[in-house]
């Protein structure tokens, strides 16, 4: 079932975001009827219905006591036009999260088809078997329905669920956070950059390096440094860090971003779904449909909320992803920072020099 | 196209279009200020607590202890006298009683006896007087030196603390300053949004009459 939706979801991400529709004979040469009037249809004969109460209350007509039931019917029509509009923009609102490009495949899919027809695209039409309807229920809510063959069965929304899951802020369909520019900004909070390498703008600037007091030093005060092979008989120094080091000091910085990150389990959902899980970030993946599923998806409907295990494990996977795809590059191959030991040299001759110092130094 | 899928006149569907937008923004900015806010009360929540550099110093006196405090005295060579002048005594008392001497000679020989003894006791007697000034000052040297020695140690320890909570507690106090400058804008943001999605509901108001056909509801 949750690859079932996985997949359906990467199917329409695929088909929207392709330009195949364009190449299809059937959809250029018969019109497409994409006018739903939503609006219009739902309040076809609320007019009527309004006169009709209306004029039962003025005349004093009424069914029952004091007229409560029709005042309180007329109460709820001049209102409905406001709940309609405010149900329509969060409704589009969430739906809109499914074109976002970090858009979690794992949401599900119906959400996406419904933004298709909302947004009007290719294939989504009133010709193509769409239909959507906005209904005012006598108890003062209003439900959108939507039909299709995009659909295993009706996508009904009530406005009253909706509102209460935004006012707890539960979103219906969930944005992914930005990971990438999390990681970028946390780089800069964890502590181990000197505070010249931050630029104006809060990142880090260009050829930041880690401060000296993580690389790791001789007794004599002296880099210790780590030997490269570059080729063709050459080698040259890098700096060596002091990892432990490094990773006890951006711990609790990295703990902190992981608690914020779960003050929102969806979302903590998503990024799992998205980055966490698979270890590479977003440019390292070739985007196609094999490469988006993710490696261990956790899914919303069954893994909220969140065991106190898969945090562990989201603060764990995290730090990794992090030390893996954006701190790394700050601790490998940094060319020393003393002119003279940033030097090329040749390696057949430090090897030389290695092993004659060895000889020296054990007397042998 | 929205517009023509949702019907109505089209004020009312881009005023639907621009309230959307401003809700997306609204939440986006309210759960980066739920972030931020969770993120900032763990910081402040794993902040290390002050410590006291003096919690360290503990009493020193059990530690104090004397080399001269139990110094013996020699009392070898004090014996070693006291044998030497009753020889001497034993002699003398043979040859007085070889030539006959009186009784006035044996008493002055128990006076000079009694004298010599009473001056091995006072050699004795300084010797102690002389280990109980050793005793004194040794305790005063030792003492002054050993902590000496431990309020230097100490001082480092308290420095070295002293330096390291002021390096954590200054970069700790940077991410709270920024992290809470983040949320000031997340919550202006999420203030911002919400003032934009009010201007694109009010901005539909004049048409909704359309919506229901043209039907006056006022």
């Amino acid at each position: 079932m949750e690859n079932q939706n996985l997949f359906k979801n990467l199917y329409l991400k695929q088909f929207n975001d392709s330009d195949a529709i364009a190449y299809s004979k059937g959809f250029v040469s018969n019109t497409s009827d994409y006018n739903f009037r939503i609006l219009d249809n739902a309040y076809r004969d609320t007019g009527k219905a309004y006169a009709k109460i209306k004029m039962a209350i003025d005349s004093n007509n009424c069914s029952s006591y004091n007229c409560e039931v029709e005042l309180m019917q007329l109460k709820q029509l001049q209102e409905a036009p406001q709940v309609s509009l405010d149900f329509l923009s969060s409704l589009v609102a969430e739906l809109s999260v499914t074109e976002e490009p970090n858009f979690d495949p794992n949401n599900n899919y119906n959400f996406t088809v419904a933004n298709s027809i909302m947004k009007g695209r290719p294939g989504f039409s009133k010709t193509d078997g769409y239909e959507v309807y906005l209904s005012l229920i006598p108890d003062g809510s209003q439900q959108i329905a939507f039909f299709g063959p995009g659909f295993s069965e009706p996508l009904v929304i009530n406005n009253t669920s909706l509102n209460s899951l935004l006012e707890a802020n539960t979103s219906l369909v969930v944005s992914t956070p930005d990971i990438n520019k999390d990681m970028l900004r946390l780089l800069t909070e964890v502590g181990v950059f000197p505070l010249e390498a931050i630029g104006e703008n809060g990142e880090l600037s260009a050829g930041a390096k880690i401060s000296e007091e993580y690389v790791i030093m001789n007794p004599d005060g002296s880099f210790d440094y780590e030997v490269i092979d570059i080729g063709n008989g050459k080698g040259r120094n890098v700096l060596k860090y002091d990892m432990d080091r490094i990773k006890r000091k951006i711990n609790p910085f990295i703990s902190a971003e992981v608690a914020g990150l779960l003050s929102s389990e969806q979302r903590a959902i998503a990024a799992w779904n998205v980055y966490i899980s698979s270890g590479v970030t977003a440019e390292e993946n070739d985007q196609t449909v094999e490469n988006v599923i993710p490696a261990n998806p956790w899914y919303y409907e069954t893994d909220l909320p969140l065991n106190q295990d898969k945090k562990v494990m989201f603060e764990k996977k995290y730090k990794e992803y992090f030390m893996n795809n954006y701190l790394k590059q700050f601790v490998t191959n940094q060319l020393p920072t003393v002119k003279e030991d940033a030097v090329v040299f040749d390696m057949a001759e430090y090897k030389k020099a290695k092993a004659q110092k060895f000889i020296e130094d054990n007397k042998l | 196209m929205i517009g023509a899928i949702i019907g109505g006149v089209a004020s009312v569907a881009s005023g639907i279009i621009g309230a959307s937008a401003a809700k997306k923004e609204a939440r986006r900015a309210n759960n980066e200020k739920m972030a931020l806010q969770t993120k900032l009360n763990t910081l402040e929540k794993n902040r290390q607590e002050i410590i006291n550099p003096y919690a360290g110093i503990t009493d020193l006196t059990g530690m104090i202890s004397n080399p001269f405090a139990n110094l013996s005295v020699a009392t070898g060579a004090a014996e070693m006298q006291i044998q030497e002048a009753d020889i001497s005594l034993a002699n003398t008392l043979d040859t007085m009683r070889a030539t006959g001497a009186s009784a006035g000679g044996a008493t002055a020989l128990a006076q000079a006896a009694l004298k010599a003894k009473k001056d091995v006791s006072a050699t004795i007697e300084a010797q102690e007087k002389s280990n109980e000034d050793k005793r004194a000052q040794g305790e005063q040297q030792a003492q002054q030196q050993k902590m000496t020695e431990q309020m230097r140690l100490q001082g480092a320890d308290v420095a070295g603390e002293q330096f390291m909570f002021g390096q954590r507690e200054q970069r700790q106090m940077q991410e709270l300053d920024r992290t809470a400058a983040l949320l000031g804008a997340a919550k202006q943001n999420e203030a911002q949004a919400k003032s934009d999605k009010t201007s694109a509901i009010t901005g539909m108001f004049g048409s909704l009459a359309s919506i229901a056909g043209g039907t006056d509801w006022s």
